[in-house]
């Protein structure tokens, strides 16, 4: 066999994906169109168009674009403050052995609690407010972050510090010239596994509790027996979702380069 | 500060003295590493530490690096005892230790770029070391991308960029294939006979010893102590095939300690 070049194979990438895609859709048409699933499940022109009018006439309050524009806010603000709090928390908790002792039991036993666990107490602290929303995202995301950051500090290797020191750096240029940047491929791995987890929690929470958002969009779909439009919110969160991480990873590729094997 | 080379008798620039070391070992007791280990290391001397593997020639290093200290006896650099690590030594690690998210140039300018040396004056020097090992063009390249022969110039080149006193090298040519280990070792000698730096090299490969060294020191198993010397006057660039070589090759050969 021969042997690709990168270009060739990026090429090929996107012919066979592209094509995957269409034929995908082709084949949901014809199922939807030629067999009884036609009955209870849209096919996918009738979604497509529907996307399309929804972008133009409200839905709602708002335009399908208000609905994602509402969601990713929502996960944004909180997916901030959850970012910042997980890097500075992981990396003191890596750092110094005091605050690893104090934190990483508290952090240990509540990692493993599902973020929507979490919607009937933010529902009865926080009401209909975005705050019940912001609430959801941060527990959806910190927990990830600092405990991926924690074992990216713990994982720098001793060799580079001994390097390090060898070279003439003092400990808080150890800490800004050694520390830092071989933590940072484990915070942007966090960083994924949070977002991820914050937008299917969004999700759930305005399913559960909202009047807007693209969750909302499905349950209010789901009470009018509506499934044009819960599949339409479906379609929307699946395709989001894919942008958010292409964003991410596209972000990791740029200020990771060194990390990356080979070409 | 570095003395004149013309005309004075050379001083000893490394002393090492009664130096013994025991770490404790996982079950109990301890475990000793070296004893009655003395040895003075002259200034631009160009000194090997020889010996069957895992005989303790790296903690020796270790030592005057400054990451472990003897559990008794001193070692002096300069007339200054080792207390920790310090950038008057530079160290030339196996593993190469590059740090993988810095560029070529990133890597060989770090040691004064966290001594403070401003930035035109700190690349004007990496860039003439970079030079000197043979890596103009790689500048921009990261480690990964480059192989490890390269890499293990550029440890060369990090450490001389920082002007230490005493160069150490911990096998660094120990990870590198036949052909390019003889041509790294070729390499070195033209840059040392070009900046003479005090060099405490590590190997346990005789030919590699014998073709860098001024002095050879043989060294036991562990604890380990220096058990025999050589000085090596041969003329160089040194021939691997000279008789005299193979020789003393033979005849070092027979001296070292055999581990398994």
């Amino acid at each position: 066999m021969q042997t690709k070049t990168p270009a060739q194979e990026r090429r090929d990438k996107i012919v066979f994906g592209t094509l995957a895609v269409f034929l995908f859709l082709v084949i949901w048409y014809l199922v939807t169109k030629l067999t009884a699933f036609g009955e209870i499940f849209p096919d996918p022109v009738t979604v497509l168009a529907n996307i399309g009018d929804k972008f133009v006439n409200p839905l709602g309050k708002v335009t399908l674009a208000g609905h994602i524009l509402v969601s990713i806010r929502r996960v944004m603000a909180a997916f901030v403050v959850a970012a910042a709090g997980g890097i500075v928390l992981g990396v003191t908790m890596g750092w110094y052995p005091v605050v690893e002792a104090i934190f990483k039991p508290i952090i240990e036993f509540l990692r493993p609690i599902p973020p929507i666990a979490w919607i009937p107490i933010s529902i009865l602290w926080y009401g209909f407010s975005e705050m019940s929303k912001y609430f959801l995202i941060f527990l959806a995301s910190f927990f990830v972050i600092t405990i991926s950051v924690y074992s990216g500090v713990k994982s720098v290797d001793p060799m580079l510090i001994r390097a390090a020191r060898m070279l003439g750096a003092k400990d808080n240029q150890l800490f800004t010239t050694i520390i830092i940047p071989s933590v940072v491929p484990y915070i942007f791995s966090g960083l994924q596994v949070a977002l991820g987890n914050s937008w299917a929690s969004i999700v759930a929470a305005e399913m559960v509790q909202s009047n807007m958002g693209v969750g909302w969009i499905i349950i209010t779909g789901q009470q009018s027996s509506n499934m044009v439009q819960i599949v339409t919110g479906i379609v929307c969160i699946a395709v989001v979702g894919m942008l958010l991480v292409m964003i991410m990873r596209g972000l990791e590729n740029k200020l990771c380069a060194w990390n990356k094997q080979g070409r | 500060m570095r003395m004149e080379q013309t005309g004075k008798v050379k001083k000893d620039f490394i002393v090492c003295k009664d130096v013994m070391e025991e770490f404790p070992k996982a079950d109990e007791g301890m475990f000793r590493v070296a004893e009655n280990l003395n040895f003075t290391v002259k200034e631009n001397e160009f000194l090997v530490l020889f010996g069957p593997g895992q005989c303790g020639k790296t903690s020796i290093l270790n030592m005057i690096a400054g990451f472990d200290l003897p559990t008794s006896g001193s070692i002096t650099v300069d007339g200054q005892e080792v207390k920790g690590p310090g950038a008057e030594r530079g160290m030339v690690f196996q593993t190469t230790c590059l740090f993988p998210w810095l560029t070529v140039m990133g890597n060989v300018e770090y040691g004064p770029k966290v001594r403070g040396v401003g930035k035109k004056e700190r690349r004007k020097k990496a860039q003439h070391y970079i030079d000197l090992v043979g890596l103009q063009g790689f500048e921009n390249h990261f480690p990964v991308k480059i192989s490890g022969g390269m890499k293990q110039r550029v440890g060369i080149a990090r450490a001389y960029c920082n002007e230490p006193v005493v160069m150490l090298m911990d096998e660094p040519f120990g990870h590198l294939d036949a052909q390019t280990r003889y041509l790294m070792q070729e390499d070195l000698m033209k840059i040392w006979e070009r900046e003479k730096r005090t060099v405490i090299f590590v190997t346990n490969n005789i030919e590699e010893a014998l073709y860098l060294a001024d002095r050879i020191l043989v060294l036991t198993n562990c604890p380990t102590k220096v058990k025999a010397e050589y000085k090596i006057d041969l003329p160089r660039p040194r021939d691997y095939t000279d008789p005299d070589f193979l020789k003393l090759r033979k005849e070092i050969s027979e001296v070292v300690d055999h581990t398994l």
